[in-house]
């Protein structure tokens, strides 16, 4: 069937916009600061054949890893009718980590699928050991939170009670939960109500065959970008810091043809810490540097992964298996998987590939009881530098790669939550030196004023550093740090649970990105404006970039 | 002896005049090139054309609506900022750079961010604290800023903001650093966040209050010359700006808070659609501008524009990239929608062989192909053409078209590449432009809950009215007016707009703790402050009308639904109307409500207007030769038309009909009218739509 191009372009924006409308709603009607704020949240249309087709801009590891979610979901489900409405947070099956709730709902035009319409957002609280449910010392996935299997939570378009009774039992803040739940119902009916409305308008035929053209546009992109590769073998590899030490991620990506071969051969055993990423995450790691590398501004979908085989050894820490947990997956491996994509591609697209940035997401989950027994906990994720890129620094203070949250208004935070904040501030000389500077991270300070509560810090680069390329320095590594009443710092490695009593201060710096080039090659003036500005000290201007006699330099 | 009323708009290309004499019901429409870095060059220009024809104390009120605080933010040319600078909190001087530490676009490996409006140098972190309840926990450091006052002074800062966290609950250290700075620097302008914007999010309190800062000395020293200028021609006018809200306020004001001329231009139009909408008792109508480079659309209930009150200010403006810098503005806005859809947008193919129109805009130069001014590419305009739905001579002839042109644009780029024909071409183009501009009417109405086609379309601007019968079939609208000049009617929204400010104050209550008393005292509070600012302003033929506005949300919620609230509220049952009110609005934007969970009453909202007297004028109906002539039209999903009837709108006097399909020609637009739709005149000269 043909589609007239006029009408598959209107159709294909109807689609994105559907989605874009869909994440607002969420977010208006949500009640966590971590999807009403920081927007946590992602809005997805799939075809029949559950392949994602349109997608608003949200969150990478949220978006890769739908389509593989909403497929093992449906393959569990049976009887799936007009009207559903399906919740699942398993990551084994949706595609993350508990956190993370998926809701499905089939869409129906006279009876007939013509698509399915998905949203996650990522709760503050599914129980589990710790506040947050990110508990730094889990060693399986039970310690993790409630795990929902594939289950209806709507039939007929009646919501079922019992199902969210359970739920809500076992989560901290459960009336919290429920309305963000809810404002995922609303997101979804939204979506569903747009797509049939643009199948009322044009036809289900002709809004099916414009799905399937979206995918082969993208793959066309996406073979048309490979095929100008060298062919040849990629190999890039990195560390991912646990509890325990470091676990070694390994990449070779062969180039052949219009397509790319992807193994993960090598890669460490999973572990017993929240460090395993699930299938999903590392097909969303995939499908970002794909679409980062053949078309950044296009509409995302699987189009594009149908030019590349993705092979990851089962039982490993890029595709763990149960009861492995896995929290840190997609927030801190996801964000490592990426960096070795790139180290590996940074041979084959020379002048495109940045160095490293901050590799991290900087979860906090902070929580407690008040004095009538009432949980409350908030999550949040911190910025830090981007890598440098060919031609351009990196930009300093902003999230990098597979996530793109806002941050949390500090003066939200102290109306909720018994927190002051001491400083949110650029970190100085965190951007790793080069030619181009990797950008700056964050300081973010805060005293705890409740009377008893729980940290968790899930972070890293704290061992190692985010690399530069060509010459460039390295950005500098993470510090998460508890100064107690009396002085003493406790400093917490990547993934650490801790209690905070009254008047405990946090301190979080996180990483700057890698340089990129030789420190020496940069020009003058760019180093004299970071140093007027305060994001690169003397002692770096002289030591590293070689100005010794900065003050005769800065007189006109 | 009666007064004139004259509107000044200043836009991109042209500065247009429209005065009203109310003695002679006659109004007057004067157009100007703008002078982009001198505003007020064109502005006296006009004056003095005025003056040609009517003594200098006859001007009585000018309105006046600029773009000049925009383009000095999108970094305008002979527009610079002054050297700024802000003090926070210790410990918090980089929320500006850092804003919500998202990039702005996902994928891009080479994204960039725009560089914050005052550079880290110039910013400075003050010991100080207010905690989330308002207590004070650190006194505000004196003798610190005075260190930091001494270094503004040697830098030559010309604007500051002051910007402390939880200053909305409790702003005494701002009040305090105010007038340490006055003393110290007393030569820079001070904008202080509790008093420009005293709401929560730290982040768009800073940004707003360092945009108002960077722009009192640009809009003062502009409002000045501007006076002078006046002044010199003996002309001694109540001077009026036009907001962003669709009302006016005293250029004494307005230097208070500049950021409420941000969206001044635009808003401009929504405001004449207010008032065209008000004398036709149009509840529901929907204001449609399409020029050159950009489409935008707002919706007008109860005679009253929607409004939001958050604006963001991006580099991607009027179609092309800028070098200004991304900023976010708390400021009561008309709720616009824009795209970039306007007869100059360009079409062109994709890599995927996709056709896609805009964003950029040939602009006036070289302009679309047709123009024969050297443009290559195809635009809507030349589509437009070659499907005869454009004349081939444009303002009254001044101006010719060569379809030639156009069909060579079209035939290159988008033909050949996509193998399809020219008129297949032609039409995809402007489905393609319409789709995007139908969008935009949704972005305003199906995405607010609101159903399009109970409303009725208003289309202006020298494009609207090509596309707004396409454009009302795609969304199932019924009705299109077009007013008279439509082309101007933005100038016009200006002499017919009312003096208005808008306050709000933050309660953060749940309303079953609300005391009724309390919530009227309040009310009461807000509207004093309003109206001692209105009388200030004020004539004595104006009228006086207070409105009230909540904002409300679940307890727990981020993002509160405004609801118009009654006059007075005495009783509990006063409240629970309120809350019903608030519900009927929820379920109706989100599909589901709940029962019995706590809603919050987040803030009060107050706007106060002095409305003035004002016509529109009627057409003096008259019996005139009808000309027509007949071309062939292709009209969108409707075909060729053999020998469509040809118009000229000055022929047509109130009380003429006809059925579509048509063409009107006037001077500075063209009507399409598809088949299916009939058309008359009203008493206004407005012509009427139907179908």
């Amino acid at each position: 069937m043909n589609v007239n191009p006029i009408t598959y372009q209107v159709i294909r924006g109807g689609l994105i916009n559907a989605c874009r409308e869909a994440g607002i709603v969420l977010r208006n009607s949500a009640f966590s600061p971590n999807i009403k704020e920081r927007m946590d949240h992602s809005t997805a249309i799939l075809s029949p054949k559950l392949e994602l087709v349109a997608q608003a801009e949200h969150i990478p590891v949220h978006l890769g890893s739908i389509s593989w979610g909403v497929r093992n979901t449906m393959a569990l489900m049976e009887n799936v009718k007009e009207g559903d409405m399906i919740i699942v947070n398993d990551p084994y099956i949706a595609g993350t980590h508990l956190p993370d709730i998926l809701l499905i709902r089939p869409v129906f035009y006279e009876g007939k699928l013509i698509a399915f319409v998905a949203n996650r957002a990522h709760h503050a609280d599914v129980g589990g050991m710790a506040p947050g449910s990110m508990p730094g010392d889990a060693s399986e996935i039970y310690h993790e939170g409630i795990i929902i299997p594939p289950v209806k939570i709507m039939e007929g378009d009646e919501v079922n009670g019992d199902i969210l009774k359970l739920i809500l039992a076992n989560v901290r803040t459960p009336e919290e939960r429920l309305g963000d739940i809810k404002a995922q119902i609303s997101a979804n009916r939204v979506l569903e109500k747009r797509v049939l409305e643009l199948a009322g308008k044009y036809g289900d035929d002709t809004l099916m065959e414009t799905m399937n053209l979206m995918l082969k546009h993208s793959e066309r992109r996406m073979r048309r970008r490979i095929s100008r590769i060298s062919p040849g073998l990629y190999e890039g590899e990195d560390y991912i810091e646990g509890r325990k030490g470091n676990l070694l991620i390994k990449v070779a990506i062969r180039v052949e043809g219009d397509e790319l071969f992807i193994d993960f051969s090598g890669t460490s055993k999973q572990v017993e810490e929240p460090i395993n990423a699930v299938m999903g995450v590392t097909l969303a790691c995939v499908l970002y540097i794909l679409k980062a590398i053949a078309d950044p501004s296009g509409a995302a979908n699987d189009g594009y992964l149908r030019a590349a085989h993705v092979k990851a050894p089962k039982g490993t820490i890029v595709n763990a298996k149960p009861p492995a947990p896995v929290s840190g997956g997609n927030v801190e491996t996801a964000q490592r998987i990426v960096d070795v994509l790139l180290r590996a591609l940074a041979d084959a697209l020379p002048g495109i590939i940045p160095a490293a940035s901050q590799g991290t997401m900087n979860n906090v989950s902070v929580g407690g009881y008040d004095e009538d027994g009432r949980g409350w906990t908030f999550y949040e994720t911190i910025g830090g530098g981007m890598g440098a890129r060919p031609g351009l620094d990196g930009i300093d203070c902003v999230h990098v790669h597979m996530t793109n949250t806002m941050n949390t208004p500090i003066e939200v935070l102290e109306r909720y939550y018994p927190i002051r904040f001491l400083k949110y501030e650029l970190r100085p000389d965190s951007g790793g030196a080069g030619k181009w500077r990797g950008g700056c991270g964050i300081e973010r300070a805060w005293v705890f004023l409740g009377s008893t509560g729980t940290l968790s810090v899930m972070g890293n680069r704290v061992r190692t550093k985010p690399w530069g390329l060509r010459g460039g320095r390295p950005g500098a590594s993470a510090e998460y740090l508890v100064v107690r009443r009396n002085g003493q710092v406790v400093r917490l490695g990547p993934m650490a649970t801790i209690r905070l009593m009254k008047g405990d201060v946090v301190i979080l710096r996180t990483p700057g990105g890698g340089g990129y080039g030789n420190p020496l090659e940069r020009d003058v003036n760019r180093i004299i404006e970071d140093y007027l500005e305060g994001k690169v000290t003397k002692r770096i201007v002289a030591e590293i970039y070689g100005i010794g006699e900065l003050e005769k330099r800065l007189k006109p | 002896m009666c007064a004139l009323r004259l509107g000044i708009d200043v836009g991109g290309t042209f500065t247009d005049l429209v005065l009203y004499d109310e003695r002679r019901n006659k109004l007057i429409i004067r157009k100007i090139s703008t002078t982009p870095s001198n505003p007020e060059v064109a502005v006296l220009s006009l004056i003095d054309e005025v003056l040609k024809e009517y003594s200098p104390n006859e001007v009585k009120l000018i309105l006046h609506a600029t773009t000049l605080a925009t383009n000095a933010l999108l970094g305008q040319k002979g527009l610079e900022l002054p050297k700024g600078a802000l003090i926070t909190t210790k410990g918090f001087r980089d929320i500006l750079e850092i804003g919500r530490q998202r990039r702005p676009a996902l994928y891009d490996l080479f994204v960039r961010r725009p560089k914050p409006l005052i550079p880290r140098r110039l910013r400075f972190g003050v010991e100080e604290r207010v905690d989330a309840k308002g207590n004070v926990i650190v006194p505000l450091n004196e003798e610190e800023l005075r260190d930091i006052c001494h270094k503004m002074r040697k830098e030559g800062v010309k604007a500051i903001a002051i910007c402390f966290l939880n200053s909305y609950v409790n702003p005494v250290h701002e009040l305090k650093a105010k007038e340490v700075v006055e003393k110290e620097v007393p030569n820079a302008w001070i904008s202080l966040s509790c008093e420009v914007d005293p709401e929560h999010g730290e982040y768009e309190r800073t940004s707003t209050t360092v945009v108002n800062a960077l722009l009192m000395p640009l809009v003062a020293g502009y409002i000045r010359r501007l006076e002078e200028g006046l002044s010199r021609r003996r002309v001694r006018p109540r001077l009026l700006l036009m907001k962003s809200s669709g009302g006016a306020a005293s250029a004494e004001n307005i230097v208070k808070r500049p950021i409420d001329l941000i969206e001044s231009g635009p808003a401009a139009g929504v405001s004449a659609t207010a008032f065209l909408s008000k004398v036709l008792g149009i509840r529901r109508a929907i204001s449609f501008d399409m020029g050159g480079t950009t489409a935008k659309a707002g919706v007008v209930i109860d005679y009253r524009p929607r409004m939001r009150y958050e604006l963001g200010i991006g580099r991607i403006h009027r179609g092309e990239e800028g070098e200004g810098f991304e900023c976010i503005v708390r400021s009561a806005v008309v709720d616009l929608a824009e795209c970039s859809a306007g007869g100059g947008s360009i079409a062109w193919v994709d890599e995927d062989c996709v056709l896609r129109v805009g964003p950029i805009s040939a602009g006036a130069e070289p302009g679309p192909a047709c123009y024969g001014k050297g443009g290559k590419e195809p635009t809507v305009t030349d589509a437009n053409l070659v499907l005869g739905r454009l004349p081939a001579k444009l303002l009254a002839g001044d101006m010719t078209l060569y379809p030639q042109l156009a069909r060579k644009a079209i035939e290159g780029r988008i033909c050949k590449i996509m193998e399809i024909p020219l008129i297949e071409a032609a039409k995809g183009v402007l489905r393609i432009a319409n789709y995007e501009m139908a969008n935009i009417i949704r972005l305003t109405t199906t995405e607010r809950g609101l159903d399009p086609r109970e409303f009725t379309l208003i289309a202006y601007g020298g494009a609207g009215p090509l596309h707004a019968t396409d454009i009302a079939e795609e969304l199932g609208i019924n009705k299109v007016i077009i007013p008279r000049n439509p082309g101007n009617f933005s100038a016009y929204g200006l002499i017919v707009t009312d003096v208005r400010y808008d306050y709000v104050k933050t309660l953060l209550v749940k309303l079953e703790e609300l005391d009724p008393g309390r919530l009227e005292r309040e009310y009461q509070e807000l509207e004093e402050r309003a109206l001692k600012e209105l009388s200030k302003d004020v004539i004595a033929e104006d009228e006086i009308v207070t409105v009230r506005y909540a904002g409300m949300r679940y307890y727990g919620q981020s993002y509160e639904i405004v609801i118009p609230v009654p006059l007075t509220i005495n009783t509990t049952s006063d409240i629970m109307a309120l809350s019903e009110e608030f519900l009927r609005e929820y379920g109706r934007m989100y599909m589901q409500a709940y029962q019995g969970r706590a809603i919050e009453l987040v803030d009060i909202r107050v706007s106060a207007f002095a409305l003035s007297k004002k016509v529109l004028p009627k057409l003096p109906s008259r019996t005139s030769d009808i000309k027509v002539s007949r071309r062939d039209v292709y009209f969108i999903g409707h075909g060729l038309q053999e020998e469509t009837p040809i118009y000229r709108r000055d022929d047509l006097a109130p009380g003429f009909e006809l059925e579509g399909p048509a063409i009107v020609e006037e001077y500075g637009a063209t009507l399409v009218v598809n088949p299916g739709w009939n058309l008359r005149v009203d008493e206004y000269g407005n012509i009427i739509l139907e179908r």
